[in-house]
Formats: C-alpha cells, sequence, structure tokens
C-alpha cells in the first residue's frame, strides 16, 4: 500500500546497507532534529490539562502502531483491539498489586501474556481471510469483555466490578502529586512511544517484516516463494499484540484503576480509525492517526464551549456531535484519501519539493 | 533543492507553532450555573453529566436538580457570601469521556466532583484518592462506602445492598414468611452489585425465600423467556436492580403473559418513568424501593424546592426523583463545602473529606431516606434508610418511609 515517494534528487544508493537506511536526505534529518526538540519543550510549555491529552496520545501511539503491524501490515483485519488491551491492563494491575511484581516487570509480563493470547485468538486467521477473520476477532472480543466483565468468583476485581490500581512506583521512584503528574508521566510514556515506534520501523526492514507484507499482498504468491503463512500470520499477531499488551497495562498504570468499561468493542473500532485516517501499512501513518482521533473531540468540544454563547446547540448535543464528526471523518478519509494522513503529508512534501512543477 | 528544505522546514516550524499556541489556550469550561463575584471568588465544583447517553433520561433531570441547587443556593447568599460555581458537561454515559472530562476539571481547580454513573465512579475513584477530591454520584455500590478502599468517594444515599435487604425484608412479610423470590438484574457491575449480597441476606435471617438470580441480556425485545424461568421457579416476588425502560418491559411482560407476579424495583427502575413507560394500569401494584423523597411525599426539605418551582414557574410533573435526588445531592455537598470553610482552613478537597466525615449528621429535609445523611472516618455511607412505595392510580404512594434492613 505504501508508494514509494519521491526521493530528492542526487541520492544514489550503492549499498543495500545504504537502501536500508531510515533517512536519506538532510531535510529528513532535520525533521527528525526538530521532532527532537518538540518533544523536548512540550512538557514545559503545556499545562496539566494538555499534557494529560499529550499522554494519551502516546498510549494511543502504541496501541495503534500495534495494530497496523497487523491490520495495515499484515493485512489481518482485528476488531479484537479493546479485548487485547483490556488483557494486558488487567494482568499488568493484578501483578503489580496484588502479587507484588515491580512494576518494569508486570509490564513485561503482560506485554507476553498478550501476545500469546493475541497468538490464541489470531489462530482463526489460519483458515479465514477478510470479513470472515473480522467477525472471529470480533469474537475474541466479546469473550474477553464478557470475561471482564462477569469476572465469576471474582477472579479478576475480588468482587469490586473494578480494580484500583497504586501510583507508579519502582526503584524506590515514585510519581508525584497531581502537579508533577502529568510531567513526570510524559518522560515514562514519551521514550516508551518512541521506542515503539522505532521498533516497528525496524520490523519492516527485516526478512520478517517483509513476509508480513507479502502475505498481505498475495498470500498464495508469498506461500509460493516460501514464505510460512503460519509462523509469518500467527508472529504477526504476536508482535502486534505484544504492542497492544504494552498500551494496555500503561493504561493501567497511567489512569490508575482498570474497569471493563475502558475496554469494549467501541476502544476497537476508535483504533481501526485511528490506522485507517492514519494510513493503513504505515508506521508514521498509525501516529498521526492517534493524534488526530484523540485530539479531535478535544477540539471539537473546546469549539463548541468557545461558541457557546452564540450557537448553544452545539454545547448541548455535543456528544452526538462528536460521534458524528468521528463518522464524518472516517467517510471523507476513505472517499477522498484513503491512504490516509501519512499520504496526505506526503503529497504536501512533495508539492513542496517540486514547486513550481507539479511533479 | 537547499530552498526547497527550508520551505518544507519553514512550514513544519509554522504547523507547530500553530499546534502549540492552539494547545496553549485556556480549556474552556462548560456550562455553568451562575457564578459572580459576591463576596469572595466562586467555589467550582465538576459535574459529570449524562443528558445525551444511555441513562439520559434520568441522568439528565438529575443534572438539573443539581444545577438549580446551585442557582437556588447562589439566589439565596451562596455559602457564606461564597457562590458555588458549578461546571457541568454530558459524557454520554462513555467512560473515557467522564475522565477526559475529570482532568479538566482537575485543570480548572475544582474542590470537589459530582459523578453520575457506576462505571465512571469507579473509573475515577483512584484518581480523586489520589488528587483528593471528594466524590458523589448516582452510583450506590457496597464497596464505594468503605473508606479504605475509596477514601474520596462518598455514597449519600443507601447501596444497592441495603435496598434488596429492604425488599427482602418486605417480601418476608407481605407474603407471610414463606417465598419464592426471582431477582431480575443487569448484566454488569451495576446490576451485579447487590445479587450477592440479598443471597446473603436471605441467609443471616434465616428467611424462607427462594432466592435466584438471573442476567437480563441487552437488546431484548421482551423478558418472557426470562419470566418463563421464573415461573418454572414458582416467583411470586420479582425484583429488579436495573433502569426504568427494561423493567418497565418486564412489567408489560407479567400483565400480558397473565402471570401472578409482583416487581420489586431497586432505585433506577423505582420512579415515575417506570409507572408512565409501563402505563398505569401495567405498573399499578407493584413496588418501588427508592430511597430518594419524590415530591408527592411531603417532606420539610421539599419547601426549598417548591420555592424554587414557583419562581421557575414549574410544574410538579418537571421534578421527578431522579431531579430531586440531584439537588439532594449536592445540597450534601454544599453543606460539607460550608462546614470546611467555617473550620477556617484552606478550602480543599481534603478539608471537605475531613468536614464531611466529622460534621456528625448532614441535614438534607428528609430528602434521602427520610432521614439524615452522615458520613465518619470509618464509613461513607450516608444513609441506610429508605422509603418503599406502591404505584398506585399512576403515581408513587409510599407505604413505608425510612425503612432500614
Amino acid at each position: 500500500m505504501r508508494t514509494v515517494a519521491a526521493t530528492a534528487t542526487g541520492i544514489h544508493h550503492r549499498s543495500y546497507t545504504s537502501e536500508l537506511r531510515l533517512r536519506a536526505t538532510r531535510s529528513e534529518y532535520f525533521r527528525l532534529a526538530l521532532l527532537a526538540v518538540v518533544l523536548l519543550v512540550v512538557p514545559f510549555a503545556l499545562g496539566n490539562y494538555w499534557l494529560s491529552i499529550v499522554n494519551t496520545i502516546f498510549i494511543a501511539v502504541i496501541g495503534a502502531v500495534g495494530l497496523n503491524i497487523l491490520v495495515g501490515y499484515t493485512g489481518q483485519i482485528s476488531l479484537g483491539q479493546g479485548g487485547f488491551l483490556a488483557v494486558g491492563a488487567y494482568s499488568s494491575a493484578i501483578l503489580s498489586d496484588r502479587i507484588g511484581v515491580p512494576v518494569p516487570l508486570s509490564i513485561l509480563f503482560a506485554v507476553a501474556l498478550t501476545a500469546v493470547v493475541g497468538t490464541f485468538f489470531g489462530l482463526p486467521g489460519l483458515r479465514l481471510k477478510g470479513l470472515y477473520l473480522a467477525i472471529a476477532t470480533l469474537a475474541s472480543q466479546q469473550i474477553i469483555e464478557f470475561i471482564i466483565r462477569r469476572d465469576y468468583g471474582g477472579v479478576l476485581t475480588q468482587g469490586k466490578g473494578y480494580i484500583n490500581v497504586d501510583r507508579l512506583e519502582f526503584l524506590g521512584f515514585k510519581i508525584g502529586a497531581r502537579a508533577v503528574f502529568e510531567q513526570q508521566w510524559y518522560w515514562i510514556l514519551m521514550p516508551l512511544a518512541v521506542l515503539v515506534v522505532l521498533a516497528a520501523r525496524n520490523i519492516f526492514r527485516t526478512g520478517l517484516g517483509r513476509s508480513f507484507m507479502a502475505v498481505r499482498d498475495q498470500d498464495i504468491a508469498a506461500e509460493a516463494i516460501g514464505v510460512n503463512l503460519t509462523r509469518a500470520k500467527l508472529t504477526a499477531f504476536a508482535v502486534s499484540s505484544g504492542f497492544v499488551g504494552l498500551a494496555g497495562a500503561l493504561t493501567a498504570h497511567y489512569s490508575e484503576v482498570v474497569t471493563w468499561e475502558k475496554f469494549t468493542l467501541e476502544v476497537s473500532i476508535l483504533y481501526l480509525a485511528m490506522i485507517i485516517v492514519g494510513g493503513l501499512g504505515s508506521v508514521a501513518g498509525a501516529v498521526y492517526g492517534a493524534v488526530f482521533m484523540t485530539l479531535l473531540p478535544v477540539l471539537i468540544r473546546n469549539v463548541a464551549n468557545a461558541v457557546e454563547g452564540s450557537v448553544p446547540f452545539l454545547a448541548d448535543q455535543l456528544p452526538a456531535i462528536q460521534n458524528a464528526a468521528f463518522g464524518a471523518i472516517i467517510i471523507a478519509f476513505l472517499i477522498f484519501e484513503p491512504r490516509g494522513l501519512d499520504r496526505i503529508w506526503q503529497r504536501m512534501k512533495d508539492y513542496i519539493r517540486f514547486w513550481p512543477f507539479r511533479y | 533543492m537547499f530552498r526547497k528544505t527550508r520551505a518544507a522546514a519553514i512550514a513544519a516550524a509554522a504547523a507547530t507553532a500553530l499546534v502549540l499556541s492552539a494547545c496553549g489556550g485556556d480549556s474552556d469550561t462548560g456550562s455553568t450555573g451562575d457564578g459572580g463575584e459576591a463576596g469572595g471568588d466562586p467555589i467550582p465544583v465538576g459535574i459529570i453529566a449524562d443528558l445525551t447517553g444511555a441513562t439520559g433520561d434520568v441522568g439528565g433531570p438529575y443534572n438539573a436538580g443539581m444545577l438549580a441547587y446551585v442557582e437556588h443556593l447562589n439566589a439565596n447568599g451562596g455559602i457564606n457570601g461564597r457562590e458555588l460555581k458549578a461546571i457541568s458537561n454530558d459524557y454520554a454515559y462513555e467512560v473515557p469521556r467522564a475522565e477526559e472530562l475529570y482532568n479538566q476539571y482537575v485543570n480548572d481547580g475544582v474542590v470537589a466532583i459530582q459523578g453520575w454513573g457506576t462505571g465512571d465512579t469507579e473509573a475515577l475513584s483512584g484518581s480523586v484518592a489520589n488528587d483528593e477530591l471528594p466524590f458523589m454520584s448516582a452510583s450506590y455500590a457496597e464497596p464505594l462506602t468503605d473508606p479504605e478502599d475509596a477514601p474520596y468517594n462518598f455514597v449519600v444515599a443507601p447501596t444497592y445492598s441495603d435496598q434488596i435487604r429492604v425488599a427482602l425484608n418486605w417480601i418476608n412479610e407481605d407474603s407471610g414468611g414463606s417465598a419464592e423470590v426471582a431477582v431480575l438484574h443487569h448484566d454488569s457491575p451495576f446490576g451485579n452489585a447487590p445479587v450477592a449480597d440479598g443471597q446473603a441476606w436471605v441467609e443471616e435471617k434465616g428467611y424462607d425465600l427462594g432466592y435466584k438470580a438471573y442476567p437480563m441480556p441487552g437488546g431484548q425485545p421482551n423478558y418472557v423467556g426470562l419470566l418463563s424461568q421464573a415461573q418454572a421457579q414458582g416467583a411470586k416476588y420479582v425484583i429488579i436492580q436495573n433502569v426504568a425502560p427494561p423493567a418497565a418491559q418486564v412489567a408489560k411482560d407479567i400483565q400480558a403473559q397473565g402471570l401472578d407476579m409482583t416487581i420489586v424495583c431497586l432505585n433506577w427502575c423505582a420512579n415515575e418513568l417506570f409507572i408512565s413507560l409501563a402505563g398505569e394500569d401495567v405498573a399499578e401494584g407493584h413496588v418501588l424501593i427508592q430511597p430518594i423523597t419524590p415530591m408527592i411525599t411531603e417532606q420539610p426539605g421539599h419547601e426549598s424546592i417548591r420555592e424554587y418551582m414557583e419562581e421557575k414557574g414549574m410544574d410538579e410533573s418537571d421534578v421527578s426523583v431522579s431531579w430531586v435526588a440531584g439537588w439532594a445531592t449536592m445540597d450534601v455537598m454544599a453543606q460539607g463545602i460550608a462546614k470546611a470553610l467555617e473550620s477556617g482552613d484552606e478550602l480543599t478537597g481534603a478539608s471537605i473529606r475531613e468536614a464531611l466525615e466529622s460534621m456528625g449528621p448532614i441535614d438534607v429535609g428528609g430528602l434521602i431516606g427520610g432521614g439524615d445523611v452522615e458520613f465518619s472516618a470509618e464509613s461513607h455511607r450516608g444513609s441506610a434508610s429508605t422509603g418503599i412505595y406502591r404505584a398506585e392510580g399512576g403515581q408513587m404512594v409510599e407505604i413505608q418511609g425510612g425503612v432500614t434492613p
């Protein structure tokens, strides 16, 4: 799905290493430096409220990148995102708070467990494709939701229906009170999100990543050239779910409470929307989509509140309008730019690069 | 090529600046109750309301009752001359939205939060404890009354568990000591909340009551299937822990199937909505356990509501039990805030909690359980008493008031 964007003139690759480089031009390095500066300045420039939204975005980025590995790169559609987030959140919360495992270890375990659960629910993917697989993953969502919602015997929540997670603490460091809470979390979530993005970018420079894309583009041809379909599909489910489990575990520790209502089918659909709007089969697209879909309702609410005096209807019907905008934007993207924000960004860059010529 | 790079860089820088400046702006507050400048800064309280979501039909009046209380309070001098500023936003019964609103309110510097449903109350109980913000809501689940688990949650009304205990006591008496009871409940933590406690109560009291719980699946056209199971059990009484629309459907199904069963509705289906949805005839004779005193039953607390209604030209039918619940809950919070201000400490969430725990009985004019609300450092169970009503002629007619388990 990703087309090769026009690169600047004068760039010639003379070795495979050179061709594999993530960045080839000076402007690409410049943008990277700019991004780094922005990421370093943000926690000092923004207030706590906006920082909390930025932190939510980082978690969404991790989850969306994970989902895009499965849906965008391997072509295995999944409606089970909410359930897999729940596996990560519940397992890390229970391990750290009830059993006393240090948080970094509990998160690692949550990642591993979610990968295992994801692989298990990925098994139908060996036989099913397209819509049928979507329904099969929908089943995984429903099963996991059923388990966490009913919680028979109180194994998960000890009969309370929710788990309160202690404030994050490891190696003697404890996240502080509200005044510094968001900033300290920023320094945890931002590096993790960056790491996840880097890891995902690099997966697709390996043979494994290429086998994912081969499965997506034409599975029979992939098998004919020696890709082990079973292995590729199941690994894709495992890797993707691992990332999603990380996002789930971070949600648990960041929001400090785990309830089933955070992991419903709606969440699965929201994440799918993120990667559709951002751009299927693109790590950067998953990032743009996560940023966009998290900011959208917030911005709509700010606009609605700002114009409440003149247009009270907007503020009165806010949730409905947010939902409507959500749907309208997905439709608009599907019609006007199915390859999402990532492709729009590419086109903008090309436009500037070739100006005043069209191409 | 160089120029193009620079153009790209400038565009990127401009875009970044735009984003940053947009983010730097103050987050706006939602619709506000009156917040003027009479003798001191207004006291901000955040309200997380469901106006358009799944429970909007009762959440809307609840929110309106809260805002009405604040308006009435401010018109009568506020709290020690300071006005209460209620910031209310709709979260449409979606937990992530509630969390986002909560972050906004914390940023706005509120000293207390009024929530709504079980989902948002549970999702925020950890945060309010860490941020030291007292939190009241219309979720009356038992675990929230334990300050060890939820130190900043206050439950103003008897819990669902206490309500089912009252219901079982009443059934035991009404049936003459032996009957089968079917408990139909919403399939969620909210619905499950009192089920096990009810079973334990039957055993503890040694009642000769058969007790069987049935989760109510959502999206059903009717509940005939569940009722046939209840009939097979031999149930004469059906306790419902759910909201009014499905409960009204059960009432209709009982009527249509010609079954001899009496519904005992707890809290969220024990309201005018249940009667109007089921229809006067169908609802007739069913029993409602409702801790909030409806307007039709006179209590001293209703006087100020009537004053307000007269001022606004409102009709009695505009003021449902949920509306009164919002009014009364805000009353409890306001009295806690007043007490905290009296003590002379700085007004913070922690000082309000301290005040609520130490101030003894809080007089809400009998609007909650026909008596006072009282918290302590050991228990945030504000009240254990409730009213029992029967649907008669389309009205909630009181059978017993101030009943405790």
